[in-house]
């Protein structure tokens, strides 16, 4: 009997330890790009024209998504809080409570997400392509840096992103609660606008919510990087890169953020 | 006229995993010749002029340019040996993302300092001479394999290197742009004194534009010569390649 437990306990060890290589694998390959994607800013050695292109393709075009995940937030945040507003009668409140929540977690949380799956993979798959068909190569043998033409600016791209994406999604929110306020609860909008300025929230909690998605943004840009640039096997390849970026950002956002909620307090 | 080294490769040993694709690989290509390597499919001709350019290492031996050895220059300091030493690629690996003349135009902005508008303007001149100067427009995937592999010829050129290397220039072009591509390469050579290296199957390039020619063949090198030595060998195996037959001794 112990010799059958013996190989099972093997095999349960021998599986943890594979998969503890492999994230320490990953996150020691982000940890490596980040700093040779740092080195490039001293002394800059970046390509400021694709650092437009891709703030255009990336920003201008994620607006409408973000628009409507931001706007329905809002309402959700409200329904969810009519319940309690209406038992306490505490309209006063509502603007507070769908803020508190919206600005300090579920605008970040939410916008990161969506953007981690709208331009993360969209990365990480044109990436992955451009390895693959050894587009990479053909900018190495131009003498052209990678790192500083196609990542940094995409890097940048993201980290900004996502952090103007964020400020946008935090005003459309509450714009949505407020109105959402109004037609479920009859709860005019200045009085959930006064519910928010009357000193419960600060820009303290705006700003706590725009430093996590400083956060999330280098992680989906490092994320999205690695894997499009470690991507292996022609098409099925980059689609497993896509994958495992999905997978490897929506989990980092999520440690992330408990590890800054917990720091920021 | 005295022959001047260009390029050395020195005893080159390269594998794969269990597999040795290049097992001792040696040559001289002269200054201002048109070299062409012929072999199989899979022999390694790609692999080998990928050493050049530092995109593969060799597991053994060395690798000689302008009387320097390269084999062990790291990513910076192969810049300017990539300068020095364009490359086409096999399957011309123009960028996706990029129209024909943005692709031609990149080189000249990142090395020659001009605006992006003044380097499309130089690209589409520089589309003139492999005749795509129509489609300095349009994106890659749109073209086809003869057409990319024109653009990406064009755009090997911008930085004007001393040594290009061509990965299969001719193959997926018409009859009439694969003699252009020929009586280009030749022009390079006879007015600018660039150094050409081909990796070519088709022997009416090979035939008349080639100064000399080597061989692969199981990793080795197995003839190295001019045409008339090519035309003129008792060897079977180079023999049954260079005239296509079906049967003889050579194995794949
Ligand atoms: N990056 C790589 N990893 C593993 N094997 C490789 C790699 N690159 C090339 N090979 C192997 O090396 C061998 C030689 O490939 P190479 O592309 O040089 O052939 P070739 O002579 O250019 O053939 P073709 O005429 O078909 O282009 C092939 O068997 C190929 O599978
Ligand atoms: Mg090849």
């Amino acid at each position: 009997m112990p010799e059958d437990a013996i190989p099972r306990h093997t095999q349960v060890f021998a599986a943890a330890g594979t998969a503890f290589l492999r994230v320490a694998t990953t996150a020691g390959g982000m940890g490596i790009l980040l700093f040779r994607i740092l080195a490039r800013f001293f002394p800059p050695r970046i390509d400021g024209g694709e650092i437009w292109k891709n703030l255009y393709k990336m920003g201008v075009k994620s607006l409408p998504i973000v628009a409507i995940t931001a706007l329905f937030t809002g309402a959700i945040m409200v329904v969810q809080a009519a319940t309690i507003v209406k038992r306490y009668s505490a309209e006063g409140l509502l603007g507070w409570g769908a803020g508190f929540g919206t600005l300090r977690e579920i605008a970040p949380l939410l916008t990161a997400l969506m953007i981690s799956g709208r331009v993360g993979a969209n990365n990480t798959a044109e990436l992955g392509t451009m390895v693959v068909t050894e587009q990479l190569d053909a900018l190495r043998v131009l003498a052209i840096d990678p790192i500083g033409f196609l990542i940094v600016p995409r890097f940048v791209s993201i980290v900004a992103t996502l952090f103007m994406m964020t400020l946008f999604a935090d005003a459309l929110a509450l714009f949505g609660a407020a109105h959402t306020g109004k037609a479920l609860l009859n709860v005019d909008p200045v009085t959930f606008y006064n519910g928010f300025t009357a000193g419960l929230l600060d820009f303290g909690d705006v700003a706590n919510g725009l430093t996590k998605s400083v956060v999330f943004g280098v992680v989906i840009g490092l994320a999205s990087c690695h894997f499009g640039l470690a991507t292996t096997g022609g098409a099925p390849g980059v689609g497993r890169a896509v994958n495992a970026q999905v997978v490897a950002s929506a989990a980092g956002i999520f440690v992330l953020d408990y590890v800054t909620s917990f720091i920021l307090g | 006229m005295s022959v001047e080294t260009g390029i050395r490769f020195q005893n080159i040993v390269k594998a794969f995993g269990p597999k040795r694709v290049l097992n001792g690989v040696s040559f001289d290509v002269h200054k201002g010749e048109v070299f062409f390597i012929i072999g199989a499919s899979g022999v390694g001709k790609s692999v080998l002029i990928k050493h050049l350019v530092g995109l593969l290492y060799p597991d053994e031996g060395e690798i000689w340019l302008d009387g320097e050895e390269i084999s062990k220059f790291d990513e910076v300091r192969m810049g300017p040996v990539r300068k020095k030493c364009a490359m086409v690629f096999q399957h011309s690996t123009l960028f996706d993302s990029m129209t024909c003349a943005e692709n031609v135009a990149l080189p000249l902005r990142k090395h020659k300092g001009l605006t992006l508008k003044e380097s499309v303007a130089e690209a589409k001149r520089r589309l003139h001479v492999v005749h795509m100067q129509e489609f300095g427009d349009r994106y890659p995937p749109e073209l086809g394999d003869g057409m990319r592999k024109r653009v990406a010829i064009a755009r090997a050129l911008t930085l004007e290197p001393e040594y290009v290397l061509f990965d299969e220039p001719t193959t997926s072009l018409d009859p009439v742009s694969a003699r252009r591509v020929d009586k280009l390469i030749r022009e390079l050579s006879d007015t600018l004194g660039v150094t050409s290296i081909v990796v070519s199957h088709d022997l009416s390039s090979i035939f008349t534009i080639a100064d000399r020619i080597v061989m692969l063949y199981k990793g080795h090198v197995r003839l190295l010569g001019t045409r008339d030595d090519f035309k003129h060998t008792p060897d079977g195996v180079v023999n049954q390649f260079i005239n296509g037959r079906a049967q003889g001794p050579m194995d794949l």
